[in-house]
């Protein structure tokens, strides 16, 4: 199985090819098939064993086999042709109430030639149009092969399931990408009970040194109070 | 034979004292304890703190954005500060004393935590979780190793050893760290790490402070009677020599402009009439000649005398040297294993096998330092002589075994040699001058560790092998001891200046630090 990334229009050739320990075998029939139908006006290899494909759209892509088949049985190898996939987080992206939060989506290797990011509103995605709302979001193609969406002012609404797309000669392709919205008690929970905590310590230890020191008190004026009275 | 009978009264003396002071001589200890546990917990979150670093390193490159070299300027500085700010902090110190400086600190760390979550910029990071951490992981560590050094005298080396072992423990502190960013993002991490650095603050008023205080009501002068216990269980080279000096203090000419330390001087000869015992008076004037003392050493406000004593000099070149070999392969060594084709997994287990065996190596070291069999510094001499032959002998080791066997042999004696520094160096300068030995051995310390690292990758990409590092490392190691060679000679000669300098007394005063120090 062998997955081949395609981001622009190209002749390319498959081929199945048997190990050597079974070149002995001989009479042997390759079939070529892209989902269920057989390709069979392609034109093949000189060893035909192999074929040449022209990719030149979307609906050229997809999975295509060959199966070699012998006397003893038949062995199929898969091919996959697809677009650049694009990796989105799979951890969900922090932001806090009144922040910014910029959503990194990267291509790796291909350059695209457009990106688009979605948002999702219940079932739909819905583009984001970023001089519609200039104030709310910014788009920002850092590099060639990077996109950044930078959304403002965030607030509780705008926790949702964000998409990433771009768009190459071939195709699309999406990265999913996650964002929270906390507010800031969120950890300041945890912070007041440590403060809390540290608090009470430093009573403490406060407490145990001021009982102490009068402890010596009373016990350096007795001790004194003897030795006047030896003396 | 006045002396001698004032001893024997003092003896008496301490007896019904004594009937207190295994009491106190407890509840000291307890402190002592107390004193280890927060050096520890200063390791723990210091250290922790440190090499999580790398972890926010990513977290603020996606969202503060800014170049992978500006971002790690920020990590640089905190803890190059660490070492580089010791010398100001030995002046706080010295002019606040340890417990204040140490609260600083622990205030400066979480202050600078809660700021940088209001971070915009790379520069706002820099200076408010820089700047700031490293002063506060400087005031920190100074206070408690100068503190741990005053409070536990007899076992020095295995405290040492124990407070150090908490940096054993950080290998927990980065998967938190990871933990706490992808709940609450970095900006929440910083501030729940802001209050886990608070926690040090109670800790800090565990760093009671060790010596007794001249009472501020002479008539008190049996109060010296009972804190004496305290300071003699500690203190008892410099008080026993204390008898001897009292002849001496009073030739011993008072600094000009200290007329505190000449009111102490008038109140004395007040106590002499006092109906006390003899020998309490005594112990007393020899505590108000250490508060001289002290008051005169800490008068110049930076005291630059440690740059002009060999034994500074002799003590930075190991301590320097040293530091190059430990950072030096510990950077190296992962890289080494992958390209020797070793698994990334194998060799992070390298790296845990390493951090747990220099834990154990360094408590083993401390408890067989304190055993007092020979002198320390013969121990961390031949530690390192061994670290720098491990070192030499690395570019053998080109499989798995035999690196891990490398790995260990290397964290037993970088532990060894590693918890012996603070006793090494207390033994050979003594605890009233520490702050500022320690302050200038960190500051240069400070410069090794921020060479070090950009030194090393320097080597392998100008021999685009690791073999190259470790080479260094172990000639590193190898030329730190050879100082050590000249420290009987370097004593002698101190002793001889300050023979000619000073006056008799003076002198016979210093022969009898050498002897007790001899002793030690």
């Amino acid at each position: 199985e062998k997955n081949i990334t395609l981001d622009s229009a190209t002749r390319i050739e498959l081929s199945c090819r048997l190990d050597s320990k079974y070149s002995h075998l001989k009479s042997l029939q390759v079939t070529w098939k892209r989902g269920n139908e057989t390709i069979e006006h392609i034109s093949k290899t000189d060893d035909s064993r192999g074929i040449q494909l022209n990719i030149v759209d979307n609906s050229k892509l997809g999975s295509y086999y060959c199966t070699v088949k012998g006397e003893e049985g038949e062995i199929s190898a898969r091919f996959h042709l697809q677009v650049p996939h694009i990796e989105g987080r799979e951890k969900p992206i922090i932001g806090y109430v009144g922040d910014g939060a910029i959503m990194i989506c990267k291509s790796y290797g291909y350059t695209p030639i457009a990106w688009t990011w979605y948002m999702t509103n219940g079932t739909e995605q819905i583009a984001i149009n970023d001089s519609l709302r200039a104030d709310k979001y910014i788009i920002n193609r850092v590099s060639a092969n990077v996109t950044h969406l930078k959304i403002l002012k965030l607030t509780k609404e705008d926790e949702d399931v964000y998409w990433c797309e771009a768009t190459f000669e071939l195709g699309k392709s999406k990265g999913k990408l996650k964002l929270k919205v906390l507010t800031l008690m969120v950890p300041l929970k945890p912070f007041l009970a440590i403060v809390a905590e540290v608090v009470s310590l430093v009573a403490i230890i406060f407490l145990y040194e001021l009982y102490s020191k009068r402890k010596e008190k009373c016990a350096e004026d007795e001790r004194e109070f003897d030795q006047i009275e030896q003396l | 034979m006045e002396q001698r009978s004032g001893e024997r009264k003092e003896e008496e003396q301490g007896a019904p004292a004594a009937g207190k002071s295994p009491g106190t001589k407890a509840v000291d200890e307890g402190w002592a304890w107390g004193v280890v546990l927060h050096f520890f917990l200063v390791n723990v979150l210091v250290m922790g703190m440190l090499k999580s670093f790398g972890i926010f390193f990513v977290a603020f490159q996606e969202d503060v954005g800014g170049s992978s070299e500006r971002i790690s300027w920020i990590g640089s500085i905190m803890s190059s500060l660490r070492f580089l700010a010791a010398p100001l902090v030995a002046v706080v110190c010295g002019r606040l004393g340890e417990r204040p400086t140490s609260i600083l600190g622990a205030g400066l760390v979480s202050g600078g935590c809660l700021l940088s979550t209001r971070a915009t910029s790379v520069p706002f990071l820099c200076g408010s979780m820089g700047l700031l951490l490293g002063l506060g992981f400087a005031c920190l560590y100074q206070a408690a190793a100068v503190m741990t050094a005053k409070r536990c005298r007899t076992r020095l080396a295995f405290s040492n050893a124990i407070a150090r072992s908490g940096m054993g423990l950080t290998f927990l502190i980065a998967p938190f760290t990871q933990f706490l960013i992808d709940f609450y993002g970095w900006q929440g991490t910083l501030l729940i790490f802001g209050g886990i650095m608070l926690n040090l603050v109670p800790s800090s008023m565990l760093l009671r402070p060790a010596a007794a205080q001249p009472p501020e009501n002479p008539d008190h002068g049996c109060l010296m009677a009972k804190k004496d216990p305290e300071t003699l269980d500690g203190c008892l080279d410099e008080t026993t020599h204390g008898e001897m000096q009292l002849r001496s203090a009073q030739e011993l000419p008072t600094t000009e402009g200290l007329a505190v330390s000449h009111n102490k001087d008038v109140s004395g000869s007040e106590t002499m009439e006092k109906p006390c015992q003899e020998t309490m008076t005594k112990a007393k004037r020899s505590h108000k000649f250490f508060k001289q003392r002290g008051k005169e050493d800490s008068q110049p406000l930076l005291d630059f005398s440690p740059l002009t004593d060999p034994i500074f000099c002799i003590f930075t070149w190991s301590f320097l040297f040293s530091h190059l070999a430990y950072f030096v392969p510990i950077f190296h060594l992962v890289a080494r294993a992958r390209t020797l084709g070793i698994s990334s997994m194998d060799a992070s287990y390298l790296i845990s096998v390493a951090g747990v065996t220099e834990m154990l190596s360094q408590l083993l070291s401390g408890w067989v330092a304190d055993q007092n069999w020979t002198k320390k510094y013969h121990y961390y001499a031949a530690y390192l002589v061994l670290c720098g032959a491990t070192n030499l002998l690395c570019p053998l080791a080109t499989t798995f075994p035999l690196l891990m066997a490398y790995a260990v042999a290397f964290a037993v004696f970088c532990g060894g040699f590693m918890a012996l520094v603070l006793p090494v160096l207390v033994d050979l300068v003594g605890v009233q001058k520490l702050h500022s030995y320690l302050g200038f051995a960190a500051f240069f310390a400070g410069i090794a560790a921020v060479g070090g690292p950009p030194l090393a990758g320097w080597l392998y990409d100008y021999t685009q092998t690791y073999v190259c590092s470790f080479l260094f490392a172990g000639a590193c190691a190898l030329i730190s001891p050879i100082s050590f060679f000249f420290e009987p000679s370097a004593q002698k000669w101190k002793l001889k200046k300050a023979n000619l300098n000073n006056s008799p007394g003076f002198s016979w005063r210093e022969s009898a630090v050498q002897k007790s120090k001899d002793g030690v």
